[in-house]
């Protein structure tokens, strides 16, 4: 505590995720070296960055999945010491339930004895709508398509109505047309949520369409080079001159040798 | 493992009636062709209880429902009279049924112990290893002396058989529990260890515990007949008794009889398997 209260007055009362100094080794690469940023209540953010720059690590140790080896993660200005409720998490290869339905994997998180939630069903029935799975309420996940597998994941990490929601490359395996489709959702459901979202993509083109702020991370070891914020209306239009601009400094940036100086 | 395969590859190559009728009819000629065979090699053998000719072991089998046997039911210990045929099935299957049910209890228990904690597993991985090539049945000889070669000694012969085989289901279906699923469990709220066991292992794990099941209903038959051959009475015992008397076509319709026992078991699993695995 007495530590904390020192960075915690340097802390914008609107940061939602505090990242400071973290670091994570895995055997013989660094993941994360001293990375630090934060985000703020309600707004989308977007990590982009080459494979190995750490940003699965990173989303994963804001879940509470994986432990930094060093510096904090303060979610609402308290530390993250495991997985919880108030964080939804939505896995690249959904990670759904194969013998539950659809119905049975959005309900996983209300069943939880942490979950008050007087009215599971109707939750049930409205998150349904929400991503558009009307019908589907009985398939199982094996009778569904990516895009409508990813639907359930976001539905499940929705259904415990948490602060944040987390996002591990989560249109990585679906077609071009149903991505398109899923992000227009995805930004409804947050327009009509107000959660903070950390997105986390290597698709540049991904991160100016959603992000408020796009976070830029470098490889080996795992740093983060530099934040770009996104002032343009939604939708936005992938061919517009300022769409495109935002597109190409964040190419530049990745595509730049490393430079400290950023 | 191999029913998977099996009905993947029913789904492409008789996804037809014509192909499902084609498949039938050559299974059907098959067993028409093993029939010749085995009528021209009973006709041409002699003395003619060698090789029992297919009536005659038809004829045999007919003859154990046309007689009654009086068995006694173990620990009620009451008499029970039934067609001769189905009085020795139903001896095999007093020590048959508790053995399969109580050793593949036990083996599944340990299984999902061991494969969910790791502290467990070092301690008795060694010892698993040592004792699992032992063939159940030469377990017999400790069934005859602690038990002696009668219900319960062939009971704890087929527990043997059992426990491994559902013992390796559990153990690889719970170690094979994807940490994604495990992840995903613990953002959603799942804390305790025991929770995640039954919410997420468990079920992650059926159908490999359902398949070792069904692989040891299978096993422990093989390994029952072993038993009664000792002594044990059931089916098996009576293939080696008609034998003695060189009642050969009897023995046949003993074989014909466990035959149609494990295969009415197996396909029952199946069915009952199918319906809670609709999800795979």
């Amino acid at each position: 505590m007495a530590l904390s209260s020192g960075s915690s007055s340097s802390r914008d009362s609107r940061e939602k995720i505090t990242i400071q100094n973290v670091s994570k080794s895995y055997e013989s690469t660094q993941a994360l070296a001293n990375v630090s940023f934060s985000v703020l209540e309600g707004e989308f953010c977007c990590v982009v960055g080459p494979s190995g720059c750490g940003k699965t690590t990173l989303l994963r140790a804001i879940a509470g999945l994986d432990d930094p080896d060093g510096g904090s993660i303060l979610v609402g200005g308290d530390p993250v010491t495991g997985p919880g409720l108030n964080r939804g998490m939505v896995f690249q290869e959904y990670a759904l339930f194969p013998w539950r339905t659809v119905r049975g994997n959005i309900r996983f998180g209300l069943d939880r004895p942490a979950c008050d939630c007087p009215n599971c069903e109707a939750r049930v029935r409205e998150l349904i709508d929400l991503v558009g799975l009307k019908g589907f309420e009985d398939a199982y996940p094996k009778e569904l398509s990516g895009g409508m597998k990813q639907r359930v994941g976001i539905a499940r990490a929705l259904a415990p109505d948490p602060e944040i929601l987390l996002l591990d490359e989560p249109f990585g395996s679906v077609d071009a047309r149903t991505r398109d489709r899923l992000h227009a959702e995805l930004l409804d459901i947050w327009a009509q949520t107000g959660q903070t979202v950390v997105f986390v993509t290597h698709d540049i083109d991904e991160a100016v369409t959603l992000a408020d702020r796009v976070v830029v991370m470098d490889a080996d070891p795992g740093t983060v080079q530099s934040t770009f914020s996104i002032d343009l209306e939604r939708p936005r239009e992938r061919t517009s001159r300022d769409f495109v601009d935002h597109v190409a400094q964040i190419r530049d940036e990745l595509g730049s040798p490393v430079d400290t100086s950023h | 493992m191999s029913t998977r395969t099996d009905t993947s590859s029913n789904a492409v190559v008789g996804g037809s009636f014509e192909g499902d009728l084609r498949r039938y009819l050559r299974g059907l000629g098959g067993l028409l062709v093993f029939l010749l065979v085995w009528w021209v090699g009973a006709m041409t053998t002699q003395p003619s209880y060698l090789v029992p000719g297919p009536l005659d072991s038809v004829r045999a089998f007919i003859d154990l429902f046309a007689t009654s046997t009086a068995i006694v039911v173990p620990v009620l210990g009451s008499n029970l009279v039934l067609p001769t045929g189905l009085a020795h099935l139903a001896q095999t299957l007093f020590h048959y049924v508790p053995g399969l049910l109580l050793g593949a209890s036990c083996g599944i228990g340990l299984g999902l112990a061991m494969g969910w904690n790791g502290v467990l597993d070092d301690w008795l991985r060694p010892l698993v290893r040592l004792l699992r090539p032992i063939p159940p049945l030469a377990w017999v000889v400790f069934a005859i002396v602690w038990f002696g070669i009668h219900h319960t000694g062939a009971a704890f012969i087929v527990f043997v058989g059992a426990f491994w085989i559902n013992f390796y289901g559990a153990y690889g279906g719970v170690e094979g529990v994807s940490s994604e699923l495990t992840d995903a469990a613990s953002t959603l709220g799942v804390e305790r260890d025991l929770s995640m066991l039954k919410l997420v292992a468990l079920p992650s794990a059926a159908p490999q515990v359902l398949t070792g099941f069904r692989t040891s209903i299978g096993r422990c038959w093989m390994i029952v007949v072993g038993a009664e051959l000792f002594g044990a009475p059931g089916v098996g015992y009576e293939i080696i008794n008609a034998s003695n008397n060189l009642a050969m076509a009897t023995s046949v319709a003993y074989m014909f009889l466990i035959s149609l026992a494990f295969l009415s078991m197996d396909v029952g699993f199946r069915l009952l398997e199918r319906r809670v695995l609709a999800w795979r």
